[in-house]
């Protein structure tokens, strides 16, 4: 009976899913919350939260990535890899334009990739480290010459990772610089129009856009609305439709999803893979010695965390990497994770090394910096200044605003502790190897190894893993890594966060992305 | 001191000030007694409404006790608007004095300086201040005393500048009494009044832009305070509303209390002031 039914469903949803493309209605306003307001719109330059929101729409990368995994021809309209998996050749799309006229062509990816994603992307050099030479046979022929196989590459060809850029418009100048930034020319479904500070970005519809018929959007505004009780109310009454990444308080959503015309999902994270975690200073301060971090994480109930501040939105981590790389078998789960916390067997770890607790039960003081995003990580820090004190570890919280945060952890490492997220994106090469490597002390650069750990072992392992073609090698390699990692502990993972898209019913076609609020929005339409 | 009491007994409201006023005190001095935990301390379930769990007047979201830091808070909010006011108050006094009893361009510089603060919004400023110092107790402190030493300093160079001519002034002088002690043995004790006056109001002030700052998430963020508090429960007003209606009322009633004690003080220091109106 059961398995009727939901044979039924599929049939259901098949015939529905029928109706619905041939339902799509051309033209209208979206609005979508935008939150917080984004420092520029270079995405080649940075991968901050707010830029991914917005310019997706606007340039487009090779391919975009299904919820199930597969891709989906963007710019690229096929790839094939040599079996050494040492060239990879892309054939392009023809005909596309770009925004101001001119043709897109091979150039443009070559530069693009060697020029802009590999010099100044956060995590370009990462994505593309392998990637030699780019040659250029003809105008819609790319060929990746790679020193090693990179298959973890494929992963990092959407529009909010690697977007593809105009030439005519960098070329000979410096990219960080160059007014590109602020006004953007993609490919994309929607041309940037203006950019009203402290109120909103307008993109309207590219009427010469390569697929015909597409988007159905009219025009798309990001609305910048700083109240989180403000972006609720604009939500509810149908001001805006869409809010990701939290925009909307989970405490807000839990409550909206009871509507009929509001609904949410988890959906449109998967190559995101967001993690909360806490970064320690391995150089000096407090917590040079891994017994102490490993106390740390053995005494946090990760489960409380989760329940409390996020409201039940979210996975305990179990190890250096997130369970959803369980899907590649690159995932195991490691000891001193415990999900409720376990204060006594942390005392125990920390007596055993020799960190006396002196009258007032304190072993040691520190301070704790959180990450400046909003009022759920005070809430966090708050935590776990309680749960430390258990401990006899006395935390001093410390809360400052972006600039100044960035520049203490990543340009200044004048930090002990700080409470971060990190996204570890669909690969571990991509996402985790920046956390650790020794090549990743980048002073200066933004969410890389700012804890400066460094440890020549793990350095083999990490690159040896990184191209490894054989499945049950590499699965062998990233445990021996997360063994490393469990002991050291450079990094402590508190739990896997799982966004929330808070979405308006009317709004639809734009949940098959994996990409999700950094997808290109071109088949959304309003019903 | 007896006749003091008895004017200021006059103004009812003023009384009831202090009596609330008091009752905060007490409440703030004995916070330890009443409840000894650290109030960030996460003592029970989450979001319980009031005389829920053992909750007198419920808990925010990780679960920590409202009625304990609104206790804890009082000590933090009186004694941040009381410092605060002290250091504004003396730097007014600094600024008005010298410039009323020394006129011309001591005046002039110091009065220019005075306005260059003055026309700065107040409390945009202290969050500028705040921004850059970083949040701590020492910080805020020092915000609001800069942005509310103006007024003091006008007030007390206009009374430096009425009291300066007067016969007892000139007698100091002629005794040949150096002007830092006519200034401060002669001068200042006479225009206390007005200047205690302001000082109380300006205790309300202090504790409202304390609260201000904290709600915007300026505070310090290892001192319970009520404006953290509020900042801390407005996300979730329309369901969980205990956790910043209880700190709000603590912050009107003892904004009110002190404000009614201004009142009683202002009658009852400059009784022909009263009579006049």
């Amino acid at each position: 009976m059961k398995k009727m039914l939901s044979t039924l469903c599929v049939v259901a949803t098949m015939a529905f899913g029928a109706v619905a493309a041939y339902a799509q209605n051309s033209g209208g306003t979206l609005s979508f919350l935008v939150q917080p307001e984004p420092p520029t719109l270079a995405s080649y330059v940075s991968t901050s939260g707010p830029i991914g929101l917005v310019m997706p729409k606007v340039y487009e990368g090779l391919f975009d990535y299904a919820n199930d995994g597969s891709m989906v021809p963007i710019l690229a309209e096929s790839y094939d890899m040599s079996a050494d998996g040492k060239t990879v050749t892309f054939k392009l799309r023809k005909g596309v334009k770009w925004h101001d006229g001119k043709p897109f062509t091979s150039a443009d990816v070559q530069f693009t990739i060697m020029e802009v994603l590999k010099k100044v992307h956060p995590r370009g050099p990462n994505s593309f480290r392998e990637v030699e030479e780019i040659l250029t046979p003809d105008a819609h022929t790319a060929v990746f010459k790679l020193k090693k196989p990179a298959p973890y590459m494929m992963r990092s060809f959407s529009a909010y990772e690697s977007p593809i850029v105009p030439k005519h418009l960098l070329e000979g100048q410096d990219v960080k610089a160059a007014p590109l930034a602020n006004k953007p020319v993609g490919t994309g479904p929607f041309k940037f129009v203006e950019w009203k500070k402290g109120q909103y970005i307008r993109l309207d519809k590219n009427e010469n856009y390569w697929q015909e018929g597409l988007p159905y959007l009219d025009r798309i505004v990001g609305r910048f609305i700083p109240d989180a009780s403000t972006r609720t109310a604009a939500m509810e009454n149908g001001e805006v439709l869409y809010a990701a990444y939290n925009a909307i308080p989970n405490i807000d959503a839990v409550r909206l999803k009871d509507r009929d015309d509001i609904d949410v999902t988890t959906k449109g994270y998967s190559m995101i893979n967001p993690m909360a975690l806490i970064e320690f200073n391995t150089k000096e301060g407090a917590f040079v010695d891994p017994a102490i971090r490993r106390a740390i994480s053995t005494a946090i109930d990760r489960r409380f965390m989760i329940d409390t501040i996020f409201f039940g939105y979210g996975k305990p981590a179990t190890s250096a990497l997130s369970s959803n790389f369980s899907a590649t078998n690159l995932h195991a789960a490691m000891p001193n994770y415990p999900e409720k916390g376990d204060k006594d067997a942390a005392n125990a770890i920390l007596d055993k090394a020799g960190f006396k607790k002196d009258a007032n039960g304190v072993r040691m003081k520190a301070v704790l910096d959180i990450i400046p995003y909003g009022e759920d990580w005070r809430r966090a820090g708050e935590y776990l200044k309680q749960a430390m004190g258990d401990i006899g570890i006395e935390l001093e919280l410390r809360y400052e605003d972006v600039p100044t945060w960035l520049k203490r952890v990543y340009h200044n490492y004048d930090f002990e502790m700080n409470v971060n997220y990190f996204y570890q994106l669909p690969d571990p090469v991509l996402g985790v190897h920046r956390h650790y490597g020794t090549d990743q002390i980048r002073k200066g650069t933004h969410f890389v190894n700012s804890s400066r750990y460094s440890n020549p072992k793990l350095d083999a392992l990490l690159d040896s893993g990184a191209g490894e073609p054989d499945a049950a090698k590499r699965t062998a390699k990233y445990k021996e890594i997360q063994q490393i990692l469990a002991e050291d502990m450079p990094v402590v993972n508190l739990f896997e966060l799982e966004f929330l898209v808070v979405y308006n019913t009317k709004l639809k076609g734009v949940y098959d992305s994996a990409m999700g609020a950094y997808g290109s929005f071109r088949e959304g339409y309003l019903d | 001191m007896a006749e003091f009491w008895t004017r200021y007994r006059r103004n009812r409201a003023a009384v009831l000030g202090l009596g609330i006023l008091f009752t905060i005190l007490f409440m703030a001095a004995t916070a330890h007694l009443f409840y000894p935990e650290d109030p960030f301390r996460l003592v029970g379930r989450p979001l319980s409404g009031p005389f829920e769990n053992g909750f007198l007047l419920g808990s925010d979201s990780l679960g920590r006790d409202v009625a304990s830091g609104i206790v804890h808070g009082a000590k933090t909010s009186l004694l941040i608007g009381l410092i605060a006011t002290l250091v504004s108050i003396f730097i007014g006094i600094f600024f008005g004095a010298f410039a009323g009893y020394f006129g011309g361009r001591v005046d002039d510089l110091l009065m220019r300086i005075t306005e260059i603060f003055q026309t700065i919004p107040s409390f945009i400023f202290a969050i500028l201040l705040v921004a850059i110092m970083k949040p701590s107790i020492f910080s805020i402190v020092i915000a609001i005393a800069v942005v509310s030493w103006p007024g003091v300093a006008r007030l007390v160079r206009g009374e430096f500048l009425s009291l300066k001519n007067r016969e007892f002034v000139q007698a100091c002088h002629t005794i040949g009494m150096s002007d830092l002690r006519v200034m401060l043995r002669e001068i200042l004790p006479n225009c206390l009044s007005p200047i205690i006056v302001i000082g109380s109001l300006m205790v309300a002030t202090a504790i409202l832009i304390e609260s201000g700052l904290a709600f915007l998430g300026l505070g310090d963020p290892n001192i319970m305070s009520w404006g953290f508090q509020i900042g801390a429960g407005r996300t979730m007003l329309r369901s969980a509303w205990w956790v910043c209606t209880f700190p709000g009322i603590a912050i009107l009633i003892t904004v009110l209390a002190i404000n009614l004690i201004g009142e009683g003080l202002n009658d009852a220091l400059n009784p022909r002031l009263k009579e006049r109106q």
